[in-house]
């Protein structure tokens, strides 16, 4: 009875060490003045107002959502492919990419920055490209679990064979019932990848710096020169990753659903 | 007073009730069998006798005292469950030990105990292994070794052999009767099975939808099931409407009773063997392990067995008639 | 089966990723690491050996690795086991919770911690009101402060972790201790415990490789000013005048072997505890 209550305690003590800066935050957001008193002396829209006719500021979150979409595609397209060939075909070889997954773990961004600098900063290519590069080699882990879960539950490779010996092409095999199991699952990855390199800042930081202004650079800028305009930045992060979150988990829902065969 | 008293016993999960009024009297040494389709609680009754579970209403005594409000470890209850349950991390000493840690007896008096009981078992050469090293068989001695250890006044055992190859289930159920008489335990086993539990119990309990539908010796039961449910589930019967058979052996049957057993080795090709007669067309003869089951086609579908061994063959499609003995044909209420 | 044209089309791609934006630059990064102007050398080796400024960094951030990993690991250790005794809805609208606050990390984190306990922050001025000064000299921009903000970023992380290694823990190996006279405090030690070890000191090496490579946090807080390694690191390639990539590449070397060996341990763990059970 008594080690009851004790873990409670620490579970509690967990939700409000986790909740309480994010609602500090969004509270900070929304205050008129918040200097000198434990609650904001009022709340006004006037620093969310500013921050959307902020040019600057659109134009940071363009290029992020940029940045961020164009690597989830391009891995979508490069990425995924190659982890259903291996898969279906070559299992043996599987553990290769696990091992890739376990090195990307090992070689975070400040890392990764220092030979990308030294290796690509003569070369005249434009540095965003190659954090581009560097972001899709990234999101590995993410895109790989996503398509993995997804497969595990079924046998691919006998669904596969079992449509082609119903007539289907390989390409319509894939497309037509692979595809559409792996979807959610993929999908879920998809966003879980988006929502880290929206955050990241260490290769932007250090590859590229203020050339090309994303959120978390404009972030970092408004930190020293407006607390308040700041705060509206990080309600917006927020915001955006609550809603990609719950879609997440909605989607994962649905592909434990979907592979109940 | 019996050794194990069930009385009233309820459980209901929400609005769902999984046992209703189940009363059990259980002498010290018995074997019984809790024995029915999955889902008809045979388990929960066996959960709560552990104390794993509370009942909804309803009293347990165990030697004449009162479990309400025993904790499962107070209990002396032993448990084998489906899955083993044999702890990952300790060798098969340790985890035949392990009770009789808990009880503080001293190293001596464990070594010597936990060699005797696995010497019952014939798993004395295996006392260093891990569990994940040994075979399922193997596994599931073990669990009846570190529950027999400590001497439990029941070992309950929930359907132990399910997860096992058929023929280390055979095996085991000889082991399992064995040990238990060896050892004078009493013990309630749950299965679905009835063949397993025809082997190996005193007295079966036969379960269904939360209720017992009927208990007694195997012989009992088999040989006169009370209702049809008992017939459909023990052994092979032949069930009928009244009016089919009526129908098939020309004769009137008491109105009282609206349904019919016959066991399907208690019919005949020899006229000899009984006064009631059946006909049919041969539509198929499927070999069972020692027995043939063939199937006649008459007013209705009737199955025959018998043994190879006098075994007649039959030629499918041709009619045969068969001989029943009077006191063969079992009404049903 | 699948033709050797096609393996190569839809592997290629992919490879060739791998090549240009991960083997390529860290080879690189691990040959420049044995340079000075021209020739191998192991001199950048031997300046971080020697160096005060940079041991001392390394110091930093192996003892704040250590100290985050070890209070997120254990307050979640009491979490979990209370979390799993929830219900199924609840338990998803809690992992909902933890996957929104993993994503909370690096500059937001740090801003958020400002508004909490930096110089006019809301328990700053708390504390200062209510007459209580025994926290009166901690500063957010001190270690500690930095240490709340690294322990923040660990615990979802934790969970996340932690939570299938308590769900290996089979309920009738708790049933069976039970009826064996086990209390629960004794079924923990025994069993529960001994079981999750390897899952445990898997996890301690995640968030510690975790902590060891972030670098958003510290950096938001105060520029360059922490001594932590990664801090080290990003001044020495972006340093503007005297830009060391040599030095760099030796510092960040190790901070790889660092990062590689806790990441193989973790491997290590996971595979001892599947071949366990």
């Amino acid at each position: 009875m008594k080690k009851r209550g004790f873990a409670d305690l620490f579970f509690l003590l967990l939700v409000v060490y986790l909740v309480l800066p994010v609602v500090a935050t969004m509270l900070y957001a929304f205050a008129t003045n918040w200097n000198k008193t434990i609650l904001p002396e009022g709340l006004t829209l006037t620093w969310l107002a500013a921050l959307f006719q902020d040019a600057e500021f659109i134009q940071a979150f363009g290029r992020s959502v940029l940045l961020s979409s164009g690597a989830v595609m391009i891995a979508l397209l490069v990425i995924v492919p190659a982890i259903f060939v291996i898969v279906l075909y070559f299992p043996k070889y599987e553990k290769w990419i696990q091992m890739a997954v376990v090195m990307v773990y090992s070689f975070p961004g400040i890392i990764l920055a220092v030979g990308l600098i030294r290796v690509y900063s003569k070369f005249g290519v434009p540095m965003i490209l190659v954090v581009l590069g560097a972001y899709v080699i990234g999101i590995l882990p993410y895109i790989y679990q996503g398509t993995r879960n997804s497969l595990q539950n079924v046998n691919a490779r006998q669904l596969i064979d079992a449509a082609q010996l119903l007539g289907a092409s390989k390409l319509q095999a894939f497309t037509k019932i692979l595809l559409p199991t792996v979807y959610p699952g993929l999908f879920a990855g998809a966003l879980l990848s988006f929502s880290v390199l929206f955050g990241e800042f260490v290769l932007i930081n250090l590859v590229v710096g203020s050339r090309f202004e994303t959120v978390q650079i404009y972030l970092m800028k408004k930190l020293s020169t407006s607390g308040h305009i700041a705060s509206a930045v990080v309600f917006i992060y927020i915001v955006l990753m609550g809603l990609l979150t719950y879609a997440i988990a909605t989607l994962t829902k649905r592909s434990k659903g979907a592979t109940n065969l | 007073m019996s050794y194990i008293v069930i009385e009233g016993l309820h459980k209901k999960y929400g609005s769902t009730t999984v046992l209703s009024n189940i009363n059990m009297k259980i002498e010290k040494g018995e074997f019984i069998t809790l024995l029915g389709p999955s889902g008809c609680g045979k388990s929960t009754i066996l959960r709560i006798l552990a104390g794993l579970t509370d009942a909804s209403a309803g009293k347990i005594n165990i030697e004449g005292k009162d479990m309400n409000r025993v904790q499962p470890k107070d209990r002396q209850v032993g448990m084998v469950f489906q899955s083993y349950a044999l702890f990952p991390n300790m060798t098969v000493k340790e985890n035949v030990a392990f009770g009789l840690r808990m009880q503080k007896v001293n190293t001596a008096e464990v070594d010597q105990r936990v060699q005797e009981i696995l010497e019952i078992v014939h798993l004395s050469e295996k006392a260093h292994a891990y569990p994940k090293e040994l075979s399922g068989g193997q596994q599931q001695r073990v669990a009846l070794a570190r529950a027999l250890i400590v001497r439990p006044k029941v070992l309950l055992l929930d359907e132990p052999l399910s997860a096992l190859d058929a023929q280390i289930r055979k095996k085991l159920q000889a082991d399992l009767r064995a040990i238990q008489q060896k050892l004078g335990i009493t013990m309630i086993l749950v299965t679905h099975d009835q063949e397993e539990a025809m082997a190996v119990s005193d007295r079966i309990f036969v379960m269904n939808n939360g209720m017992i539908a009927q208990s007694g010796t195997p012989t009992a039961i088999y040989t006169s099931p009370e209702s049809e449910f008992i017939a459909n589930f023990i052994g092979h019967y032949n069930v009928f409407t009244r009016q089919a058979l009526e129908k098939m052996i020309g004769e009137a049957l008491p109105k009282e009773y609206s349904k019919f057993a016959i066991r399907p080795e208690a019919i005949h090709l020899d006229q000899r063997q009984g006064d009631v007669c059946m006909t049919g067309e041969a539509k198929q003869s499927l070999m069972s392990g020692n027995v043939i089951r063939t199937t006649f086609e008459g007013e209705c579908l009737f199955t025959m067995e018998q043994l190879h061994q006098r075994g007649h063959s039959f030629e499918l499609g041709k009619q045969y008639v068969c001989y029943i003995a009077k006191e063969d044909v079992i009404a049903l209420s | 089966m699948i033709s050797k044209r096609q393996t190569v089309a839809w592997l290629s791609p992919f490879l060739v990723l791998v090549l240009l934006f991960f083997l390529v630059p860290l080879l690189y990064m691990l040959i420049t690491s044995f340079q000075y102007s021209d020739g191998f050398t192991l001199a950048q080796y031997q300046t971080v050996l020697t160096n005060d400024y940079i041991l001392q960094g390394f110091t930093n951030s192996i003892t704040l690795s250590v100290i985050s990993a070890v209070i997120a690991l254990m307050v979640t250790l009491f979490a979990v086991y209370a979390i799993m005794r929830f219900s199924e809805p609840m338990r998803e609208k809690i992992l909902i919770l933890t996957n929104l606050t993993s994503n909370f990390s690096g500059i937001p984190l740090a801003f958020a911690f400002i508004v909490l306990l930096g110089n006019s922050g809301l328990f700053t001025l708390l504390f200062d009101k209510w007459g209580i000064d025994t926290f009166s000299s901690f500063s957010l921009y001190s270690w500690g402060g930095l240490l709340l903000i690294y322990i923040y970023f660990q615990l979802p992380l934790a969970l996340m972790l932690l939570y299938p290694i308590y769900d290996g823990i089979q309920q009738q190996w708790k049933d069976a201790a039970a009826l064996l006279g086990a209390s629960t405090w004794q079924f923990w030690m025994k069993i529960g415990i001994p079981v999750m070890l390897p899952g445990i000191v898997g996890t301690f090496s995640v968030l510690f490789a975790n902590a060891m490579g972030a670098y958003a946090s510290a950096y938001a807080l105060t520029s360059s000013n922490y001594n932590l390694v990664a801090i080290r690191i990003g001044s020495l390639i972006k340093g503007d005048i005297f830009a060391q990539p040599e030095l760099a590449s030796a510092i960040a070397v190790i901070l790889a072997v660092t990062m590689v060996t806790a990441m193989l341990l973790s491997e290590w763990s996971i595979s001892k505890t599947r071949r366990k059970l």
